[in-house]
């Protein structure tokens, strides 16, 4: 649980997740509903609401986890069509294609990445101060993890 | 009585066209068409449709069904859109939009997906089940599982628990199920499966018909007595549709409900043996803009 929620935290979000149906399984993290509960075997494969996996002391949150942080008020940037299009082939975001910014603007946080249509497409870590940037074609948020990769998985 | 090796022989296109043609359909050749299904727990259906459109994509409505369509033109894979990955919408050929459709009131049931993977059945039934009640998906190969744990991951299904396991032994479970879902291993047909002529024979078919009863039978176990089984396979071959069928009703007491959807009524008699008249309750589709394929709905018999 502690992961899950140190996770979140980075992103300033107050999302709050019931302990009680949060299940391990290995290195994975998922949350489940009471009728899930009820049902659940030991020996499951995959349940519920995927939050995320722990790999060598890194939580890498599940694209579901970052969606349900999106709706709630959090570090995000909004930006453009073709910014969220390069963003999900694994590109970092620079600063004219964003635009919106809510919550932390400052060099080190995390911060969602949403389009226009408000749909999380991943996360990243801002890597200048924004409000010190003026020129346009600077990197402003690396990417760390975008929904490009379940097409990545599949290869 | 015919050997394992005379079933091995019979193979080749002529030898499958051949029995096409006795169950009284002509063979022609039918490409894939590409189709999609909005997924209605993740969006409003007019809304990803206009962002599609927006994109050049240019939709059709599949006529017999919902939140099917076919994929007329797209200048790119609709299978790397922001719409896709974000879950609005999954990939799923159109007759394999059938089977889940065919069940009644499944919100807030108990469900077994029994031979899930890929995952395009799981992720449309908890669409229609619009993420209530639990659906339990197997798989017996653990690969195939990561594949079925992507598709809900990126469509952002929470009602679903995952197993491996061998379908055949989901009694092992110890759950009633309202709804059971049995879209079966199947030979397949030539449709999706441009090579398969070449590498298909009657034995493969009889092996196959032969799993899925088992597979029947041990649905029969756990069904609840008013639940739904739904049995459906990509298969032409008489011997895993219309003849399993009537196997079953025969030998696990089931009957056939009638369904309304896409496809034939399914044959009453195969290469001159008579079957149960109820089978023509079944939907076989012979490929036309759809794949081939077979479809039935059953309950167990009620006493009275």
């Amino acid at each position: 649980m502690k992961p899950v929620e140190n996770f979140i935290s980075q992103f300033k979000a107050s999302v709050i997740l019931d302990e009680s149906l949060i299940v391990k399984k290995q290195n994975r993290y998922f949350l489940l509903n009471e009728d899930l509960k009820r049902e659940i075997r030991k020996d499951f494969f995959y349940a519920g609401a995927y939050l995320g996996k722990i790999k060598d002391a890194i939580f890498f949150p599940s694209f579901i986890l970052l969606a349900k942080i999106g709706k709630e008020k959090a570090n995000k940037i909004i930006v453009d069509e073709k910014t969220a299009w390069l963003f999900i082939c694994g590109r970092d975001v620079f600063k004219r294609g964003i635009l919106k910014v809510m919550g932390s603007k400052r060099k080190g946080d995390y911060t969602l990445i949403v389009n226009e249509h408000d749909e999380c497409l991943g996360f990243g870590k801002i890597l200048r101060n924004m409000n010190k940037v003026k020129d346009e074609n600077k990197v402003i948020v690396k990417n760390i993890s975008d929904i490009g990769d379940f097409l990545r998985r599949e290869k | 009585m015919t050997t394992v090796l005379e079933l091995s022989l019979m193979s080749g296109k002529k030898f499958f066209v051949r029995r096409y043609e006795e169950l009284g359909w002509i063979y022609d050749e039918f490409e894939s068409k590409l189709a999609i299904r909005v997924n209605t727990m993740n969006t409003e259906k007019v809304y990803v449709l206009e962002r599609l459109k927006s994109r050049g994509i240019v939709l059709e409505k599949i006529p017999f069904l919902e939140n099917g369509y076919w994929v007329s033109r797209s200048e790119f894979s609709v299978g790397a859109t922001s719409e896709y990955l974000s879950g609005l919408y999954s990939i799923q050929e159109a007759a394999a939009q059938i089977p889940a459709t065919l069940f009644t009131g499944l919100e807030n049931k108990i469900v077994l997906d029994a031979c899930a993977a890929p995952g395009g059945k799981t992720v449309q039934l908890a669409d229609l089940m619009q993420n209530t009640g639990v659906i339990i998906a197997l798989d017996v190969k653990r690969r195939r599982l990561a594949a079925l744990s992507n598709q809900l991951e990126r469509c952002r299904v929470k009602n679903t628990i995952v197993y491996q396991m061998d379908a055949r032994e989901s009694s092992r479970l110890k759950i009633k199920f309202d709804r059971i879902l049995l879209d079966v291993p199947c030979s397949g047909n030539y449709v999706t499966d441009k090579g398969w002529f070449g590498k298909r024979t009657l034995k493969d078919v009889k092996i196959n018909a032969e799993l899925q009863r088992q597979i029947m039978t041990e649905a029969v176990k756990i069904v609840k007595d008013n639940g739904e089984i739904v049995y459906a396979t990509c298969s032409l071959e008489p011997e895993e549709n219309e003849l399993n069928i009537d196997w079953a009703i025969k030998a696990l007491n089931l009957q056939i409900e009638e369904i309304y959807c896409h496809g034939e009524k399914a044959l009453t008699n195969i290469f001159g043996k008579e079957l149960d008249g109820s089978i023509e309750k079944c939907r076989r589709i012979w490929p036309g803009p759809t794949q081939g394929f077979f479809v039935c709905k059953l309950k167990k018999r009620s006493c009275g």
